[in-house]
């Protein structure tokens, strides 16, 4: 599956995110159709198919569009410089190592007939919810693959085991967005890997928030492939198509890619040890957390599709998340408690009205005069939210109640 | 995973002081009812033929291992108590069965093996005065990777010992598991099965029982 990702060529560019000019960019079309653009954050417009001359739609970027993501690669190189940092827990890193070196999945993305067949049956209003989930999570596994690609070449003169853990994790991204890729194919159409790398905007985050921000995205691609594999286990009426059956091993490499940031964080203490650290750690939950609510809430036709409650789902996919991640951040939201979901639930309604503000036939102006009350009453649930009393948390390795824990 | 992506429109105010309610994990304030009985019939070990014979090989190791007497060998473990390890962190049951498939997958010999109440933690004191009882631990020869689940599982206590032999370091006072169910599961699916971690009890020990 990874030679698929061969494909992509401009690996080296990823460096200088602001390549935006499309239009030079059209090799490596092999199929009838391409999609030029990944999903938008409402509910999808019928036009990701395209014709065969493969007219280009402008990329809809929105709060809420999966993102692809650099980084300041020369302090990624002075952080895990072994030379500097005498305190990176090399047994850690090995250990890491060689549970990715044992590629548990390599012959586990197989596809086989059902797959075309089960395409051909989903017509109607599913079947164009299921190409903007196979696109989003193409795109955003795809967008893993980039970030780790790019790192395991920059940091393998400074950490080469580090620079390993980050390739052998590429793999694992780039099997995974072939393989959703493949899946489009099924709906006869591809998303165009070559394009997206250059086209697409790419958000600069520090070292340190990428590891938050990648330590929430793969853990939370845990609990989301997890619950809908054994949801539809027990109900495979609703197994409408056959990539859920591959999602219990496949999650299996997004939890392992957690783990390992996990590790980076703890090398770098300072980034899980004091007062900032913890508004950090509450800010990136919730950030991911409404996202997550946001965007689900748009597409409750899918879960409902596949037999799931679309807040129910999201809600248990929250609370898995947080607790799993109290074992590393300092600390974490009070998911648990009633008010936050309540929380979530008028965030919902307001950034609906927000959507039906933006489709209307309104001058520009009178739209964004008309949002104004509405994202401030956004921001106001967002900022209460935040506020809400945290839940102290953190690795036992660190945190300050190890010494009273019972275990 | 990549699916979620973080807003850009967060402002951030910085509370000054953030209200903080400590709640450290594990400590549960009612401990679970559960009862120890002697293990008169153990389980019927149900596998697939795919998998008995990393079993078969892992028996035979066992013998083999049993033979040799003198050789010591190094037994990586992290331990925690019975209900931690395998009924609130069922996931990790999981992890278990895709090493059991791999090693199957490659013919490797099993390494790695769940031990309710294993008789080495007598020797480590210090673990013992802060572990609840029944404890389940995760024993492996491979270090590494108990290391590697030391950092997934976090709230758990790793050591390792040497034995002479796989019967001495794998010897466990049989105790059976109940867990009570969740009172409030709201989970889009049911709980594993319980027993799930029969698959995982040292084969040999077990037959010893008998």
């Amino acid at each position: 599956m990874a030679a698929e990702m061969a494909l992509v060529k401009p690996i080296s560019k990823f460096a200088s995110p602001k390549l935006t000019n499309p239009s030079k960019y059209l090799s490596g079309r092999r199929f009838s159709t391409v999609i030029r653009m990944s999903a938008t954050s409402s509910p999808p417009p019928p036009t990701t198919v395209k014709s065969k001359k493969g007219t280009k739609k402008e990329i809809q970027e929105s709060l809420l569009t999966p993102r692809f993501y650099t980084t300041d690669f020369e302090e990624m190189e002075q952080l895990f410089n072994t030379e500097i940092n005498k305190n990176l827990n090399e047994e850690e890193f090995i250990a890491l190592l060689q549970e990715f070196k044992t590629d548990y999945n390599q012959t586990h993305f197989v596809r086989n007939k059902e797959f075309k067949e089960a395409a051909d049956k989903l017509q109607g209003p599913l079947r164009q919810i299921f190409v903007e989930f196979l696109e989003r999570s193409c795109t955003a596994e795809f967008s893993g693959f980039l970030l780790y690609k790019e790192l395991g070449r920059r940091l393998k003169k400074t950490n080469p085991v580090v620079a390993e853990i980050f390739s052998l994790m590429s793999r694992d991204e780039a099997r995974h967005a072939g393989f959703l890729n493949k899946g489009l194919s099924d709906f006869n159409l591809a998303l165009d890997l070559g394009f997206l790398t250059k086209a697409r905007k790419y958000t600069f985050f520090k070292p340190k928030f990428i590891f938050y921000a990648t330590y929430l995205s793969e853990k939370i691609g845990y609990w989301r492939y997890i619950t809908i594999y054994r949801h539809l286990k027990q109900n495979p009426e609703f197994q409408c198509y056959p990539i859920f059956k591959y999602f219990e091993n496949w999650c299996q490499d997004e939890n392992r890619h957690g783990d390992f940031f996990s590790a980076l964080m703890k090398a770098q203490p300072q980034f899980l040890n004091d007062w900032q650290a913890k508004l950090w750690s509450r800010f990136f939950c919730l950030s991911v957390y409404v996202t997550m609510y946001l965007n689900d809430c748009q597409r409750t036709n899918f879960y409902e599709g596949i037999g799931l409650n679309t807040k129910e789902f999201d809600m248990h996919v929250i609370i898995e998340t947080n607790r799993t991640t109290a074992r590393i951040f300092p600390a974490v939201l009070d998911v648990e408690n009633p008010e936050f979901k309540r929380k979530l639930d008028r965030m919902v309604v307001i950034y609906e009205k927000l959507l039906a503000v933006g489709q209307t036939d309104d001058p520009s102006f009178i739209k964004n005069l008309k949002k104004i009350p509405l994202v401030t009453g956004l921001a106001s649930e967002i900022l209460a939210a935040y506020l809400m009393p945290p839940v102290e948390s953190g690795s036992v390795d660190f945190a300050e109640f190890e010494p009273n824990l019972v275990y | 995973m990549w699916s979620v992506t973080v807003t850009g429109a967060l402002g951030v105010a910085v509370p000054t002081a953030a209200a903080c309610r400590p709640k450290p994990f594990l400590i549960s304030s009612s401990l679970p009812k559960q009862t120890t009985k002697l293990h008169l019939s153990p389980p019927q070990l149900t596998l697939t033929s795919h998998f008995s014979s990393s079993f078969k090989a892992a028996a035979t190791s066992v013998q083999q291992q049993s033979d040799n007497k003198g050789e010591s060998t190094k037994y990586y473990f992290l331990v925690a108590n019975a209900k931690f390890m395998l009924d609130e962190e069922e996931h990790f049951q999981e992890q278990l069965f895709e090493r059991l498939r791999y090693y199957g997958e490659r013919e490797k010999e099993l390494d790695f093996w769940l031990v309710i109440e294993p008789k080495f933690l007598d020797k480590f004191p210090k673990i013992t005065q802060r572990l609840r009882r029944p404890a389940v631990a995760l024993v492996s020869t491979n270090g590494s990777w108990i290391t590697f689940m030391k950092l997934r599982l976090d709230r758990v206590l790793a050591e390792s010992f040497e034995a002479t032999s796989l019967d001495e370091a794998l010897a466990s006072n049989p105790t059976t598991l109940e867990f009570d169910k969740p009172k409030n599961w709201v989970a889009p699916y049911p709980k594993y099965e319980p027993g799930w971690w029969e698959t995982f009890l040292p084969k040999k020990i077990e037959e010893s029982v008998v």
